[in-house]
Parts: structure tokens; sequence; C-alpha cells
């Protein structure tokens, strides 16, 4: 908002100033996520170990690992819609070129 | 950001951290639909004051400042008058709910109307109105605890 | 001569036992001819990672989704020239020799003077089930070669006729051009 606060508002501003939880709560919160995320098959792995226990262990920044995991799942996306399209442009092809067989074939037996 | 929501709003840190550490949880298992930094940090708001609100609902009583809490907490900056301050976090918790979390949305995180609208997911002309007298309430409030004074 | 590199992409680094059927170093040297090639490398892992992002609920993909979760590998080179004579039938003789290694059969070949058109479907079986499929499509300005690793039940091509282009094909039928 670009109108200018008033004196109460200032003050709101002030006593709303963002708090930090108590020492460890980041550590805590990858400990605990690394446990319960539903598929540790699926989970990213650095030398073996899922990636946010590397991450609570090296006690990375929260906002650090989010933007990491975003980054990743972005490029997993991506790299999987990609696939799915070459797989369907090889289906393609291999599909024309199987009709196109099987109608030369037909053409010759109607003979 | 999730935390300071959490606790602004219910005024215990160890509830404000079981907030935040739920709603981090559930980010993880979400990041995959999730589309770039800006969505999280709406997502993040978005489902902190959800959770929020469940919480307060759940337990149907006023939330009671824990003074001795807050002694305790690292503020990233001191304000510049700890009492006025401390006041105004308790006249904030005599609001209701969803004026509060507007309150909160607007001093704390800095969003405009539209912002807030789109978080907590009514109607613009709504969060106008809850801060328009959210403001109003508090100011009357600060005045007649000035005016004893 | 402009030419349109459509790689999609590069997997240098694939071992080669992957692929079953390697393209003699003569026809990839038809991509500095060519006007435009398409060359789609899949392995296993990246025909995996194709799959999950097929939908369960659209039929067609449901299908190719099933049709894709036990394969090896599929691999389509695919250039087309502008003029005629860019390649010869004898450089297709390598890759011939290669579809005629144990477990491969050739189950139908085409050939029409009058288009100039050659082509041939092979199959190679193990212990009664089809391990892979390969087709070359000889054309005056296209050249297609085509290799599909690992299970395929016959009914699995038969059911995608027409779903993603492929045809319903009878692999059990004998044909007058066959040899």
């Amino acid at each position: 908002m670009n109108e200018p606060m008033d004196d109460l508002e200032r003050q709101l501003v002030d006593a709303l100033q963002r708090k930090e939880p108590s020492a460890g709560f980041e550590q805590r919160v990858l400990t605990a996520a690394s446990r319960n995320v539903a598929n540790r098959n699926k989970l990213p792995t650095w030398f073996g170990m899922p990636r946010l226990r590397w991450a609570a262990a090296l006690a990375m920044p929260l906002v650090l690992i989010v933007a990491v995991e975003i980054r990743r799942e972005a490029a997993e996306r991506a790299a999987g819609e990609a696939a799915k399209a070459r797989l369907q442009l090889a289906l393609k092809i291999t599909g024309e070129k199987l009709r196109k067989i099987q109608d030369q074939v037909n053409a010759g037996q109607d003979q | 950001m999730v935390f300071s929501i959490a606790f602004h709003f219910l005024r215990e840190r160890t509830l404000a951290e079981e907030i935040a550490q739920d709603v981090f949880l559930q980010l993880f298992r979400s990041l995959g639909s999730l589309e770039s930094e800006a969505h999280v940090t709406f997502w993040l708001r978005k489902v902190t004051s959800n959770r929020c609100v469940d919480c307060v609902r759940k337990r149907q009583r006023r939330p009671e400042v824990a003074l001795e809490d807050t002694a305790e907490l690292r503020n990233q900056e001191t304000p510049s008058d700890p009492l006025l301050s401390r006041k105004l976090q308790t006249l904030l918790q005599s609001l209701p709910v969803k004026p509060r979390l507007v309150m909160i949305l607007r001093y704390q995180e800095d969003l405009g109307p539209d912002e807030i609208a789109r978080v907590l997911d009514m109607p613009v002309r709504t969060v106008k109105s809850h801060l328009h007298r959210s403001l109003a309430m508090l100011r009357g409030k600060m005045e007649r605890s000035m005016g004893r004074a | 001569m402009k030419k349109t590199m459509i790689a999609m992409a590069c997997w240098a680094l694939l071992p080669l036992a992957a692929q079953e059927i390697k393209l003699p170093p003569n026809l990839e040297k038809l991509a500095d001819k060519a006007h435009e090639v398409v060359d789609v490398t899949m392995d296993g892992a990246l025909l995996q990672l194709a799959a999950r992002f097929l939908s369960d609920k659209d039929p067609d993909e449901a299908r190719i989704k099933k049709l894709v979760s036990g394969l090896k590998g599929i691999y389509v080179k695919s250039f087309e020239f502008e003029n005629r004579g860019e390649y010869q039938e004898s450089d297709l003789e390598p890759l011939r020799a290669q579809l005629k290694a144990p477990g491969w059969s050739r189950i139908v070949g085409v050939r029409s003077k009058r288009s100039g058109e050659n082509a041939e479907v092979y199959l190679r079986s193990d212990n009664g089930g089809i391990t892979g499929l390969a087709v070359i499509a000889a054309e005056p300005k296209e050249l297609t070669i085509v290799q599909i690793i690992g299970p395929l039940q016959p009914e699995d091509l038969r059911d995608l006729g027409g779903h993603f282009g492929i045809p319903r094909v009878d692999v059990g039928r004998k044909n007058g051009k066959e040899e």
C-alpha cells in the first residue's frame, strides 16, 4: 500500500516485527521432514542419504532448502514432460511407418 | 515468516512452533505442485493462516498472552517502544480471528488488501472493512488506556 | 542447404549394450546430408521418467504407460533429404546384417519399384515371447529406423491401433510379399 501510514500503523509495524522461533527449530523441521516424507524411495539423495537429512545435518537454512527443492522439482517436471513428448514423437513415427507398411501389404494382397 | 504469523496470532511460542513445523512438513509434501518461490510464499501465508484459524476454533477460547514466552523470543530488530508494542500485541488478541489475521498480514507481512484477500480467500472490501474497524478499535483502546494513565 | 536438426536427446554416454542394434557409422553420417533429422534415444530410465508423466485417466496414455513399463529402450532415427540418392541400398546392409542375429526374424518385407520404397519389420523373440521390434523404412527422400527393445505383446501393438499413430499390426499373418 502506497498511502502513508499514521502513527498507530507505524507502531503496529513495530509491534509486529517478525519473530524467530527457538534455536534448533529448522533442524527439527528438516529432521522431521526427512522422516515423514511419504515415499522414501523417491527422496532425492546425496551419497545414499536423503538430501533433507544432509541438509539437517549441515544446518542449511530452511529457505535455501525450499528454494533448492522447488528448482529440483521444477527441473524434474520439465525433464519429465520433455521425455513424455519424446516418447510420443517416437511412437507417432513408429506408428506412421507401420501403418504405411500395413497399407502396402494390404494393397499387395488386394491385387 | 511462518512462525511469526502464528506467534503474533496466538501469542504462544510452543503452539506457534508446532503450527510452523506442520506447515513446513506439508510444504515438503506439496513441493511438486508449487511452481515458483513466489507461489511458495503465497502458499505458506495461506496455509499458516488457515492453521491458525483451525487452532483457535479447536480450542474455542480466547488466546492468552504468555508474557514469559515473549521475553525469550529473538527479534530481528528491537522495537522502538517495547511497552507500546506489547500493549498493541495484547490488544490485537482481542480482535476476532479474521480481523486479527488481516492485521498481521498487513502490518507484519506488508501485504496490500488485494494480496490479503487472495491469501485469506475473502472479498477485498471485507479486508478493507476489517482493517478500518480494527484500526479504529485499537486507536480507541489506546487512547483510553493512555487517558487512564 | 538449410538443415533443421531436431535433436531430441543427446545421450552419447548411454552404454551401447542398451541399444541392441547399433546404427552403422555410414548411416550416422547421413545426418550431415539430411535437411531434417529426428533422433529419439530413450533408455529404460528415461522411459520410466516419461511414463510418470503419462496420465492414468487418459485411456491412450494409460495404454502407453502399460506398454513402456517393461521396455528397455526406444530408439528412432529419421533422416529427411532434399534430394533423392543421398543414401544407397547398400548402406543398409550392415544394419540388416545385425538383424540376422539369433532371435531376430523378418516378418514383413515390402518393396515398391514404382515408388522406390522399401520397408521391413523385424521381431526378436525369446522363449516364445516378443522381446524386440525393428523397422527399417527406406524411401527415396527419407530413411527411418526404429528399434523398440523389451517385452512386447502382440495385443499391445494391436490395441494401440490409431493411438499415438501406432496402427493395428497383425504380427501373425503371412503375406505374399514376404521372402
